[in-house]
């Protein structure tokens, strides 16, 4: 699914002092994986983050996503490959606001051909267990209730890759567990999931961990089934 | 992404920021209200303007000729004018001008007491030729016109306007009675057709008219006229018949360049095309006005979307992430821009012709709404809502989706 070769990503400052944020990156994520990015702040992993996303492009190295190098992606191509891919959740979930639940998950189907299938945004709201608040507007759902919003629209597109970024980061442990296990349902479903966490107990619902220091990868280990998750995903079924 | 999906899109993110949706249409209402009712007010001026013109001279197939050279000044009346424009000299010009058709003598007097039994009124008092109804279009409400013969046989005949029936016999038919025109008495055969108000708003119908040779030998003892009338064959050819009039005149005249004509040949409706001319400059300057301040309004919303695009970076970073490029959010923008400045467009529109009716209605003009100034408003709040809203538009854009998610 992902084939990430020699990427390197450097930034600029404003005197023209080249920053590497990522040097050199090689790596694979097969289709259907669930892997856990991890490492400090500063460490390069919200760059690898934004190009696995295509809201950025390596400054060199070749990004293939799906088979499809997209490295030396336009703007309008990145936009068509996020449009069609890409499932974005955030920490702040990052829903409209002044807008109801349904048209929130209708948005990414704006942006592709054909009319906007208002019965599918609320079927899928209906598989993330909001059928009947898809007319509420976004500030009168709970957090959780929001992120269900965020992981619908994800849905909406019918994208093979989820990039998850701190999903459970403005959840108490109750709602930030049941996003895990929603997501974890979508794995299985088939789904590639990237989940960026600082969060232990939220790590361990992948199975494998990517390391990020300083620009380079650190370590790349498949993680045990864990107790916690095990436990869990049993105590969901 | 199309475009029916953005206009609904704009629609829904104009209808959840009424407040500011409302900001942004008001500059452009202002403006456009004011520039239809302007235009508006000022093509019905216009028209009310040509109306009186045309009600006072009757027809435009026609030139005037006036004795007195170019700086003669005010209305010719026979106690003003210099004793130059004789019977012979219309004679001639009807015989020798192919492109006249016929001419129409006139002599014009003022202030003349015209009396009927114990009531008295003093109105203009017009010599003319048999022909002058026909020639100035005008009809009589009742009775008889003046025949050649009357002007033959210097009869004592008057046609009288509905004023002088008003002023002299307000309940009686005035057809076949004797008035007395300072003391001169005179039989009258018919009543002239109202003809209301002329440009400078005073009364048309406060005339006697009688034949202009018994006004010339029996009542006012001058042989000299006040103007001539030559209705022409072809009124498109207004220009050659006058400079052929100008030669015919010089010449019996005994005038020879550079010396200064005595006499004026006018076509009335350059006159009246010069009159409305300058009363439709003021008019073209105060829409020219109203264009600045639905420009200025134009301002208003390029600021306001300004305002709005910083305010929407976040909206803009999380279209961009599921998939929008920059031109979909540039539409986006564009579109809003533009239908608020539609929105605005029409309700300025509608306060402007609501304007203008009220306004006609309270001068006593007939409403004559301006559809092109209706419809340029529309367009125009359009383009303005497109250029204003291009700044921003681009602005929201070229937001870096990276950036705007991480704010």
């Amino acid at each position: 699914m992902i084939e990430m070769q020699g990427i390197s990503r450097i930034y600029t400052r404003e005197d023209g002092t080249p920053v590497p944020a990522l040097r050199d990156v090689s790596f694979s994520i097969g289709r259907g994986e669930f892997v856990t990015v991890r490492g400090a702040s500063g460490s390069g992993k919200s760059s690898l983050l934004n190009i696995i996303g295509c809201l950025d492009t390596p400054t060199a190295g070749i990004y293939r996503l799906d088979g499809e190098d997209v490295s030396g992606y336009d703007d309008e191509q990145r936009s068509t490959i996020r449009c069609r891919k890409i499932g974005f959740v955030f920490q702040s979930f990052n829903l409209l606001p002044r807008t109801t639940a349904v048209e929130n998950v209708e948005i990414p189907a704006l942006y592709v051909g054909g009319r906007v299938d208002r019965d599918r945004a609320l079927d899928i709201l209906g598989r993330v267990g909001l059928a009947e608040r898809a007319g509420h507007f976004v500030s009168e759902l709970s957090g959780g209730e929001q992120q269900r919003v965020a992981i619908a629209r994800a849905l909406m597109n019918d994208a093979p890759l989820l990039l998850a970024d701190e999903p459970t980061g403005n959840l108490d442990s109750a709602a930030g567990e049941s996003i895990m296990r929603l997501l974890a349902d979508l794995h299985r479903e088939g789904r590639t999931i990237v989940l960026v966490t600082h969060d232990d107990s939220v790590a361990a619902w992948a199975q494998r961990e990517l390391l990020i220091r300083d620009g380079v990868i650190a370590s790349d280990r498949q993680l045990p089934p864990l107790h916690g998750r095990a436990a869990s995903v049993a105590a969901g079924a | 992404m199309n475009l029916t999906k953005t206009a609904k899109l704009a629609l829904l993110s104009l209808s959840r920021n009424r407040l500011r949706s409302f900001l942004m249409m008001l500059g452009v209402t202002v403006g456009i209200a004011s520039l239809t009712a302007l235009a508006s007010v000022g093509e019905a001026t216009k028209q009310e303007t040509m109306r009186r013109f045309k009600r006072m001279l009757g027809t435009f197939d026609m030139v005037i000729i006036e004795p007195g050279g170019a700086s003669t000044r005010g209305m010719p009346s026979l106690a003003t004018v210099e004793p130059v424009l004789k019977f012979a000299d219309a004679a001639a010009i009807a015989a020798e001008i192919p492109a006249v058709r016929q001419v129409s003598e006139m002599q014009f007097a003022l202030d003349l007491d015209v009396k009927y039994r114990d009531k008295t009124t003093s109105p203009s008092v017009i010599g003319v030729a048999a022909n002058y109804t026909a020639v100035r279009g005008e009809e009589l409400a009742a009775g008889s016109d003046i025949t050649p013969e009357d002007v033959a046989s210097l009869a004592r005949v008057a046609l009288i306007g509905a004023d002088v029936v008003t002023d002299l016999f307000p309940d009686q038919n005035p057809i076949g009675q004797t008035l007395r025109i300072a003391d001169v008495p005179f039989q009258i055969k018919g009543i002239l057709e109202s003809r209301g108000v002329g440009p400078g708003g005073a009364s048309m119908d406060n005339t006697i008219l009688i034949p202009v040779t018994t006004a010339s030998k029996r009542l006012f003892n001058r042989d000299y006229l006040t103007a001539v009338i030559a209705q022409l064959e072809d009124p498109t050819r207004a220009a050659s018949a006058i400079a052929d009039i100008s030669a015919l005149l010089r010449e019996r005249h005994g005038i020879i360049p550079p010396a200064e004509d005595d006499f004026r040949v006018s076509s009335p409706e350059a006159q009246v095309m010069q009159i409305t001319e300058v009363s439709s400059t003021l008019s073209k300057v105060l829409v020219g006005v109203a264009v600045i301040a639905t420009l200025i309004g134009g301002t208003v919303i390029m600021s306001l979307m300004l305002i709005a695009v910083s305010e929407r970076r976040r909206e803009i970073g999380i279209r961009r992430a599921v998939g929008a490029n920059r031109r979909d959010i540039m539409v986006q923008f564009l579109i809003e821009a533009a239908v608020v400045a539609l929105a605005g467009g029409i309700v300025g529109v509608l306060i402007g012709v609501g304007t203008t009716l009220v306004i006609t209605m309270l001068s006593d003009l007939a409403p004559a709404i301006m559809w092109t100034a209706v419809g340029g408003s529309v367009l125009l709040s359009v383009a303005i809502g497109l250029v204003f809203g291009l700044q921003p538009a681009w602005r929201a854009a070229n937001i870096d989706p990276i950036e705007a998610l991480r704010s």
